[in-house]
Formats: C-alpha cells, structure tokens, sequence
C-alpha cells in the first residue's frame, strides 16, 4: 500500500496530528535493535494510503545510537518506492527549533524525488494572541507547499487531503532545487534568517510559561509542588490501581471457581488451578498498574510538567550518572519494576535509559514486602527505643528500603564511572515545552497500547516460566509432596551453595520458587511448613521459624538477598523486551545474583560476629 | 569573557563561542536548538543547589546543566 511518511521534531504535536489524521487505528512496532515507536495507521479520508508517524528528532544529524538508526531507517524510508510524500510537522510557535530539520527534510526529499508538505501547527495558539505567521512567504523561500494547521482545534487540517491527492501517484524525480546540495551549515543559517523573516514576533507566547515556571521551578514552591505531584503519582501506582488489580484477582478466582470443579480430580485439574489460572494471573494482574501509571506518565508528558521535573531531580541523581528523568521510573518501580521500566522510555539518552534499568529492580518493589514482614517478624525484636518513638521492626523495614535504593544509585554510579566512553551520550539540553491541556484520548490509547504490549510480548515468557516451575514442582509424585518433587530436589542440589547463610533446603526450595514472583517465597515456606494459608497470615509461619533454630545472622543475610536478587521472572522478561537485549537481562540477573550472595554472606558472618 | 552557567537569573548576554572542550555534536546540537553565536540568551531561573538553569533563545526555552553551559562563552549585557 502507497505510504505517507509523518514527520517532525518532539513536541511539536506529531501524535496528536497522527490520531486525528488516522482516527486513532494506530499500531506499534519496534525499529530492530533500540526501541523507538514507529505507529502505522491507515488515513481516514483516504483509505487506500498508510500514515507511518516517524519518531520525533530535533536533526538528522544524530548523536546518540539510537537517533541514528531512526534517521537511517527514515533515508531508507526515502529510498523505497512505496512511499510516496512526506509530511514535515513544525512548531508555528517555535519556528526556528523546527526550521532547521524542516530545512533537512525537505532537502532529502528533494534528492530521493519525494514530494513534501510542511505543515505549520498550533496556529490556534498564534491566533489566540493574536499572531501572525507568514505561510505564504515561508512556502516561496523554501518551495514547498506550508500549511496552516491547529492539530487540537481541527483548523486547517481539512487542507491536508486534498493536498496529499494532488501528489499521489506523482513521480516527481530528483528535484535540484536550492536546498537539494546545501551542506547542513547552510542550512543551520538559512532557518536563522527564516525563522527571523516569517516567524511570529514578540515574546508573549513565553511569557505565560515563564509566570507558570516562575512557581513550578522556583526553590520552595517548586518543591512542594513536586513533592505533591509525586506523590499522587505513587497513590496512583500503589493504591489507586490497587482496586483493579483486585478485580483482576477476583475475576481469575472466579473463572477458576467455575471451570476447575468440571475437571474432576487430577493432572488436568492441577494443571488448570496451579498452573493456567497462576500463570495467566502472574502477568494479568500487573495490567491494571501499568495502564494507570502510562496514563499519568503520559498526563505528566503532554501537560509539559515531566520537563520540569526532571530538571528538579537532575543534579543530584546525576553523581551517579542517572538523569532527572530517571526519577519517576525509579519512583515507580518502589511499587512495582515493571511499569517503571516501561516509563524509563521517556529517557531520550541510551545510556542514562540503560543505567536506569539497572537501578529499578534494586528499588524495593511491593513484591518484597511479604518477604521483609516475614522475616523481619522472625529475626527483629518487637520492642521499642526512645521513649517508645522508635519501634525495631519499623526501624529495620526503612532500612532494608532504604539500602535498595542506596544499592540502586551505588550500582549505577559505578557502572557509569567504569563505561564512561562506551556510549555516544546526548547533553543536557532539556526543551521545556509549553504547558498544554493534554487530549484524553491519546492518552487512554497510549495506556492501553502499552498494557496490550506487556500481555502479548512479556505475557508470553512469563507464562512459559511459570508453567515450567509448576512441573518441576507438581512431579514425579503428581503434587503430593513438595519436598519430594524435583523441585524439592533443586533445593536440595543448591543447599550448599545457601548452607554457607545457614539456609537449609527449605529456603533452597523457596527462594527457587520465588522466581515467579518474590511474594511466592512466603507461600512456598508456608506449604514445606504445612502451615496453610501463610500469604494472609504469618504468625504461625513466624513461630515455626523462630523454632527451627535459624540464627538472626541467617534471617539478616535473606533480607539483604532479597533487597538485591533479581529473581523476579516478569520483570526479566519486560526488560529483555524494553531494552532488545536479552544478554542484559540474564547478566543483570546473574550479576545481581552474584551481588546478593556475597552481600549476604558478609551480612550473615558480621552479624554473627555482633551477636556472638 | 563570562560562561553561560555564571548567569544570574534575569540576566541577558550575547553568545560569543563555544569552548574547544565542548564535543563537536553537542555544538552542533545546541546551535540546532538556536544557541549560535551572536544570539541573545535571557537567563530565566537560576534554581537552588546547582540545577541546571533555565535559559529562553528566541520563542523556546531550555534547560542546561553545568556540564555543557560552563563551556558557552558569553558576553552579560549591562
């Protein structure tokens, strides 16, 4: 099918333009090797061409390894026959930030004989204000077609169409016109004096952004307005979810309720309670937050306040080499990793976007809670210091909190002094956009797109995974025994290698187990224990720890194990899918693995050696 | 000569270079962003505790950190 290429720089409402131009029938794909969006939607007036919404880049002269594939795969665009226009998005508002890449585009199109349309958007906001942007004039200097568009207000947009008509099915050739041989300092000037010549005049476009900045950056203001903000963000992700997550649980619980009493008794009865329900659940139940934290995420972006805060927090996560943007992905994944590697997206730089994968599985995720409440009942004293301020066990839960997130920051800080010339890094150079009322609906198609992307893509390894720790533990004695299945037998093969944390087979058993999802740890205790229903309450399970004479050095040493291990099968398989690296993943894993062990092995023996 | 990054807030000056320091594609890429020489730069907030700046070039405005600000030589208006 004959293509339109779209294309233009970030923030200059590509997206929005791209949904009212297709209707919203967007789907995504992967460019090979990095992740970067290309959407793909037929036009609605004109269903016999393709729309492809390129990424947005502010040059074609790239930096960083992933611009330059996307400005590779956009030459190669310009080289296949199916594609027959392109459409150049500028910022009317902002002309001279787009002028540039305009300029570029147009000039590459001339050569590869494609024909090209700029369109001007936002002049809503132009007109608004009550100012003026010479279409007309722009058009004649640059010699292509410049149409006044507003993709909010719809203005203009019925210009598009027709024009696309009149170049379908035309074979232009190569064009040599002035741009066609202009070297990219030409054209650096030539968008200087353009944007000087047409653009609008006048400094009342920023001067609403700066009253408004003048509050969201300023050092108190700012900061309470951040606080407050991120705040909301964390409900949204922790509680606000919560209810359909439930929903989620109860749906599952009620579907097996119905259909597992049919089968009988059983392999296939095991198999459809244990495993089918379990394994759709394990991923299933994560949907729920990951649309509600893409929504906000995206409300953050398109509203423009994401800019804002990402500058806030840029200084001091950048002494470990993160960027201000690793601050929500981080501050999501305190709940949950998975929606926090999906909003790592946001990153523009490669390295920092790496860097910051590897912080988040080390935040202490809501997974780890029912393993620090276990063991912290187990092995802390319930007493209290200062006068009853200060209680132990509380004490100890912030401060295993508190060390994941130190080794979050401690692994990126090394890892960034220890590959410094390794990547091609993009300055900080931040835009901060206007702030904008953002569309809802964009947003609700972003969410679901990117919770439709975990079911297909990362749904699939973790079913897989899960199925494959069901046989291990359902056979050779069909569920009977625990202790006596081969995963029984897994623990007791990897028992010297915890033996030296004065971990028996048991925990072997559990800590394997808690692979699926770390929570799975208690559940697991709680069966080799004989103790049912141990996830809802732990204090029988407590009281047969406490019994079986484990040593608070060994308790000590699990819960630094778990503050670092990365023994959660979702998360692997959402970052082996987000980074295009599969390598990443079984390293990070292994490597953390490794971490924890060693980590704990310390804390066991200097803890033994403090309690005597 | 005075660098970007010891700009005041409210403060004007007029872009003078860059430093040889500065990697060539940083140049090229804050001149895409309308950093050349010769063009006025308005330093709009200057945050606590060293974040990075706010500065507006033409109709956009930008953040830039001390790493790359430090390296844009500039001329304050009085």
């Amino acid at each position: 099918m004959p293509r339109v290429l779209l294309i233009g720089s970030p923030n200059s409402g590509k997206s929005l333009l791209f949904n009212r131009l297709t209707g919203l029938s967007q789907k995504v794909a992967n460019f090979p090797g990095i992740t970067v969006d290309v959407g793909v939607g037929t036009l609605q007036d004109m269903r016999e061409r393709e729309l492809v919404d390129f990424p947005g880049t502010y040059s074609l002269q790239p930096i960083s390894a992933e611009e330059r594939v996307a400005v590779a795969e956009f030459e190669k665009a310009l080289e296949n026959e199916e594609v027959e226009q392109v459409l150049c998005l500028i910022d009317a508002t902002r002309l001279e930030k787009s002028l540039y890449f305009t300029l570029q585009v147009i000039r590459d199109c001339q050569r590869a004989g494609k024909p090209v349309t700029v369109l001007a958007n936002m002049i809503d906001v132009l007109d608004r204000h009550s100012l003026t942007f010479d279409t007309e004039g722009l058009a004649q200097a640059v010699g292509v077609p410049v149409l006044a568009i507003s993709a909010r207000s719809g203005k203009g947009l019925d210009q598009i169409v027709p024009r696309l008509q009149e170049n379908a099915g035309v074979q232009q050739g190569r064009v040599d016109g002035k741009l066609a041989g202009a070297p990219d300092e030409l054209l650096r000037g030539e968008a200087h004096q353009l944007a000087r010549r047409f653009g609008p005049k006048g400094d009342v476009l920023v001067r609403s952004q700066t009253r408004l900045d003048s509050f969201f950056l300023h050092s108190f203001t700012g900061g309470i307005a951040f606080f407050v903000i991120m705040f909301l963000l964390f409900q949204s992700i922790f509680t606000w979810s919560a209810p359909a997550m439930d929903a989620v649980e109860t749906a599952l619980a009620w579907m097996a309720d119905l259909v597992v009493p049919l089968l009988g008794e059983g392999i296939a009865r095991d198999f459809t309670a244990d495993a089918l329900f379990s394994g759709i659940g394990a991923f299933l139940v994560f949907v729920p937050q990951i649309f509600v934290l893409t929504f906000i995420v995206g409300l953050l972006e398109d509203s423009g306040y994401m800019a804002r805060a990402a500058l806030i927090c840029h200084k001091p996560l950048r002494i470990f080499g993160l960027t201000g943007k690793s601050f929500v992905p981080m501050l999501s994944g305190v709940a949950c990793a998975i929606p926090g590697i999906y909003a790592a997206r946001a990153i523009d730089s490669p390295r920092k976007r790496l860097l910051t994968y590897m912080a988040i599985p080390l935040m202490p995720c809501s997974a780890r809670l029912p393993v620090y409440s276990l063991l912290i009942a187990a092995f802390i004293p319930a007493g209290t210091a200062f006068g009853g301020l200060v209680g132990w066990q509380g004490l100890a839960m912030f401060g295993i909190y508190f060390f994941g997130m130190l080794c979050g920051l401690l692994v990126t800080g090394v890892v960034s002094r220890m590959s410094k010339d390794h990547f091609n890094d993009l300055p900080f150079v931040l835009e901060l956009p206007p702030y904008r009322m953002p569309g809802l609906q964009p947003l609700l198609r972003n969410a679901w797109n990117r919770a439709m992307h975990f079911v297909t893509k990362a749904g699939k390894i973790i079913f897989t995974v899960t199925l494959v720790i069901w046989v291990l533990g359902y056979f050779p004695n069909f569920g009977a025994d625990l202790g006596e299945s081969w995963l029984g037998h897994l623990g007791r093969l990897i028992e010297p290698l915890f033996a030296p944390l004065g971990l028996d087979w048991r925990y072997g058993v559990a800590i394997a187990t808690s692979f699926l999802a770390r929570e799975v740890f208690v559940g697991t205790l709680g069966t080799i224990f004989g103790i049912e229903g141990a996830e809802e309450n732990m204090v029988p399970l407590v009281d047969h720890i406490q019994a079986s004479g484990m040593a608070i050095g060994s308790g000590v040493a699990l819960l630094v194990f778990f503050a670092i291990a990365l023994q959660c099968v979702s998360t692997l398989a959402i970052l082996a899918k987000e980074s295009e690296s599969r390598s990443l993943a079984i390293k990070m894993f292994f490597g953390y693995f490794a971490f924890a062990y060693f980590a704990a092995l310390a804390t066991f023996h200097v803890v033994n050696l403090l309690v005597g | 000569m005075q660098s970007l990054w010891s700009m005041k807030a409210g403060e004007s000056c007029e872009i003078l270079a860059y430093d040889d320091v500065l990697a060539g594609p940083y140049r090229v890429r804050l001149m895409e962003f309308g950093f050349h020489p010769g063009e006025t730069v308005v330093c709009l907030q200057a945050p606590a505790f060293g974040a990075p700046k706010v500065y507006r070039v033409s109709n956009t405005i930008f953040s830039l950190d001390d790493e790359v600000a430090t390296h844009i030589r500039v001329r304050v208006y009085a």
